[in-house]
C-alpha cells in the first residue's frame, strides 16, 4: 500500500480543517497537505502545477459551500485546465441535499461524496478506499 | 236569360270573388228606414249566418268596446249630417264572441240636401292590428330593457359615434346623455386598448364574426380607468350590410382590482415561502456544519486527550452535542421534505407496506404482548412515494405501541376503505391506548416539538414529520381520540388510478 504524497484540502472552515488534518495524520496516509480556503486559491495554485506536472496532488478533499469560488465552480475550472495526471477528488460537505449528491454524480472526476461530520472511523474507511483507488491508478 | 241579367250575375260573381280574396265586405244603410244590408264577406266577418238580416241596432251592438262604439257613432252621425266620409279602425265582438279589429269605411249619398244612404266597405284587419300591437309592445319592452338595463348599453354608428346610450352607460362613464352622444367610443377608450378595440370593430365590420367579447378599459369623465367586459354584436340591414353595432358594457373594475390584490398577495406569499424555505436550508446547513465540527472535535479529543473523558463535564458535553446533531438532522428532514415534492410515484400494495411496518416493530409487539391486525385488503394498490408511506405507517404503529395503557396489552387494527368520491384511500389505524385530549391538544397535535405524554422518548417530532410526508404525497390526516379509550388516525392517501 503506497502512501499518498500530496493531499489538497479545499475548505473555508478552519475548525474542520484542523480536525481533518489531525485525523489524516493519525491515519498516517499522506506525506504532505496543502490547505486552501476557497476554490480560487486552489485553482490558482494548481494552474502551474498542471502545466509542469510537478508536485501534482494525488487527492483533493473538496468542500462545496465556500466564499469566492465554491466547490462546483472549482470542479468546472479544474476540468477546463485539462489535467493530464489522475487525481482523486472527494467531496466532503455538510450538504445532505439530494440535489447536491445527484449533481456530484455527474462529474466523473469526483470519486465520492462524504457527508460531514468526519469521524476517525470514517477516515479509516476512506483511507482504505483511497489506497485501493491509488493502487489502481498506479497499476493502470 | 237576357244579357242584362247575365251581366249583373257576372259582376256579382266578380264582386264576391274580390270580397273573398281580399277579405273586404260591403254594407249599406238606408237612412229613411234604417234598413241594413251586408255583403257575404261582411256576414263572415261578423260571424253571423247569412240568412239572418241584421237591424241597424244589431249592427251597432257588435261594438262592445265603448271607445270603438263612441268613435263609430260620432263618425256615422257626422257622415249623415255633414256628409263627412269616415275611415275607422274599430274593435268588434263577433256573434260568436270573438274579438276582431275591423276597418270600416263609410260614405253618404244625399238627395235633395238630405242623406238617404250610407254605404261603405268593411275589412277584417285583426291580424295586421295584432301584429302591429305586438311589435309596439316588443318595441316598448326593448326600449325599457335598453333604458333600464343593469349593464351599459349602446348602439354605435359605423363611424364610432354613439347612436343611442342608456342610463347605466352614462352613469358608468360619468357623462350626461347629451355629452356622450357628441363623442365617439374612441374618445373614451383607454389608449392602451385602442388597438385591440379597433381590431375588434374591424373584424365585426368586415363580418368575419358577428359577436365578440373583450375586456376593455375606458376612461371616466374624471380620468379614472374603468375596466369593462365589452360584448359587441353586428346589426345587419336587409341586404346583409352592417347597419350598426350594439354593445353591452359591464363594469368589472371592482373585480379587476380584487384580482390584482389577490395576485399581489399571492406573489408576496410565494416570495415569503421561498425565503422561508431558503432560510430553513441555510439554517439547517449552517447548523449542520457547526454541530458536525463539535462531533468531530469530541471524537478527536477522546483519542488525543483521553484524560479529558474522565472529567465529569465530558459526557454532558457529549450528550448536548448529540442532541444538537439530532435536532439539526430533524430540521433537515423537514426542510428536505418540503422541497422534494416531485418524487417519483410508484405503485405499491398497501397491505404489503403495512405488513412491512408491523415486521419492523416485531420486537415491541412481543415485548408488550400487542395484537396488530392488518385488515387491509391485499388487492388494494396505490401510487405513492414508498419511502414516505413506510415511514408514515411505521410512525403511527410506533406511537400506538408506545402510548399504550399501563394495564392493557395494545390492540391495533389497520383497515382501509375508499372515500366517497374515490379520490382517497382512507387507512384507519385504531388503537386502545391512553388516548389524546383533543380539546386541549388538537390544534398543536401535528406541530413541531409538541408532546402530550410524559413518555421517556417523546420527541414530539414524529407526527410533525408524518403530517408533512402525508401532505407531500397529496393526502391528509384526521384524528379521533378519547382519553383511556384509544385513538384512531385516519390517513387520507391520494388514490391515483392512472
Amino acid at each position: 500500500m503506497k502512501k499518498i504524497n500530496i493531499t489538497y484540502i479545499i475548505d473555508d472552515d478552519p475548525i474542520f480543517v484542523f480536525g481533518l488534518k489531525k485525523m489524516l495524520e493519525h491515519a498516517n496516509f499522506c506525506n504532505e497537505f496543502s490547505v486552501f480556503n476557497n476554490g480560487e486559491d486552489a485553482i490558482e495554485a494548481l494552474k502551474p502545477i498542471i502545466k509542469t506536472g510537478v508536485d501534482f496532488p494525488e487527492l483533493i478533499l473538496l468542500d462545496l459551500n465556500m466564499p469566492i469560488m465554491d466547490g462546483w465552480q472549482f470542479l468546472d475550472e479544474f476540468i477546463k485546465e485539462k489535467p493530464t495526471k489522475k487525481t482523486l477528488i472527494y467531496i466532503i460537505s455538510s450538504s445532505i441535499d439530494p440535489v447536491d449528491i445527484e449533481k456530484a454524480k455527474e462529474y466523473e472526476n469526483v470519486s465520492s461524496f462524504v457527508i460531514k461530520p468526519i469521524t476517525r472511523d470514517k477516515i479509516k474507511y476512506i483511507a482504505e478506499e483511497i489506497h485501493v483507488l491509488v493502487d489502481d491508478n498506479i497499476n493502470k | 236569360m237576357d244579357n242584362t241579367n247575365s251581366d249583373f250575375d257576372r259582376s256579382t260573381h266578380l264582386l264576391n270573388l274580390i270580397e273573398e280574396s281580399v277579405q273586404v265586405g260591403t254594407w249599406e244603410v238606408d237612412i229613411k228606414t234604417m234598413d241594413t244590408t251586408w255583403s257575404k264577406a261582411t256576414y263572415e266577418i261578423h260571424e253571423v249566418e247569412e240568412n239572418i238580416k241584421p237591424s241597424f241596432d244589431d249592427a251597432i251592438n257588435y261594438y262592445k268596446d265603448p271607445k270603438s262604439l263612441q268613435i263609430l257613432t260620432e263618425a256615422f252621425t257626422a257622415c249623415i249630417e255633414e256628409g263627412k266620409r269616415f275611415d275607422l279602425e274599430l274593435e268588434l265582438t263577433t256573434a260568436k264572441g270573438n274579438k276582431k279589429w275591423v276597418r270600416a269605411v263609410g260614405v253618404s249619398e244625399f238627395k235633395f240636401g238630405k242623406c238617404i244612404k250610407v254605404s261603405g266597405v268593411f275589412q277584417d284587419i285583426t291580424e295586421k292590428t295584432r301584429t302591429l300591437q305586438t311589435i309596439a309592445l316588443r318595441e316598448e319592452e326593448l326600449q325599457k330593457t335598453f333604458e333600464y338595463a343593469g349593464n351599459g348599453m349602446a348602439i354605435v354608428h359605423l363611424d364610432g359615434s354613439w347612436v343611442k346610450v342608456n342610463n347605466q352607460l352614462c352613469t358608468m362613464f360619468g357623462y350626461s346623455e347629451e355629452e356622450l352622444l357628441q363623442k365617439t367610443f374612441k374618445d373614451l377608450t383607454y389608449h392602451e386598448d385602442m388597438e385591440s378595440s379597433n381590431m375588434l370593430v374591424n373584424s365585426l365590420l368586415n363580418l368575419e364574426i358577428e359577436n365578440k367579447q373583450m375586456e376593455k378599459r375606458y376612461v371616466h369623465k374624471n380620468g379614472d380607468i374603468i375596466w369593462t367586459l365589452l360584448n359587441t354584436s353586428v346589426i345587419k340591414n336587409d341586404d346583409g350590410t352592417v347597419r350598426h353595432l350594439v354593445s353591452q358594457i359591464s363594469d368589472i373594475t371592482l373585480m379587476k382590482k380584487a384580482e390584482e390584490r389577490i395576485s399581489a398577495l399571492h406573489k408576496v406569499t410565494k416570495e415569503q415561502n421561498d425565503r422561508l424555505l431558503n432560510f430553513a436550508h441555510i439554517v439547517s446547513h449552517n447548523l449542520r456544519s457547526h454541530s458536525g465540527n463539535l462531533e468531530m472535535l469530541l471524537d478527536l479529543m477522546k483519542y488525543e486527550v483521553p484524560e479529558a473523558t474522565e472529567n465529569s463535564f465530558f459526557p454532558l458535553i457529549g450528550d448536548a452535542v448529540n442532541s444538537l446533531s439530532e435536532t439539526v438532522s430533524n430540521l433537515n428532514e423537514v426542510a428536505i421534505l418540503n422541497t422534494q415534492i416531485h418524487k417519483e410515484l410508484t405503485e405499491v400494495s398497501l397491505h404489503t407496506i403495512v405488513e412491512k411496518a408491523i415486521g419492523n416493530v416485531k420486537g415491541t409487539i412481543l415485548e408488550t404482548h400487542a395484537v396488530v391486525n392488518n385488515e387491509v385488503a391485499e388487492s388494494l394498490k396505490l401510487k405513492t412515494v414508498p419511502a414516505y408511506l413506510d415511514s408514515i405507517i411505521l410512525n403511527f404503529l410506533t406511537n400506538a405501541l408506545k402510548y399504550k395503557k399501563e394495564t392493557e396489552a395494545p390492540i391495533i387494527n389497520l383497515r382501509a376503505n375508499f372515500s366517497k368520491d374515490k379520490e382517497f384511500i382512507i387507512l384507519d389505524i385504531r388503537d386502545n391506548g391512553m388516548g389524546i385530549d383533543l380539546e386541549r391538544h388538537g390544534k398543536k397535535l401535528f406541530g413541531m416539538y409538541k408532546t402530550f405524554h410524559k413518555h421517556k422518548d417523546s420527541r414530539g417530532l414524529g407526527l410533525f414529520i408524518t403530517k408533512n410526508q402525508i401532505e407531500a404525497i397529496g393526502g391528509h390526516i384526521e384524528v379521533k381520540s378519547k382519553i383511556n379509550v384509544g385513538t384512531t388516525f385516519s390517513l387520507y392517501l391520494k388514490h391515483e388510478k392512472n
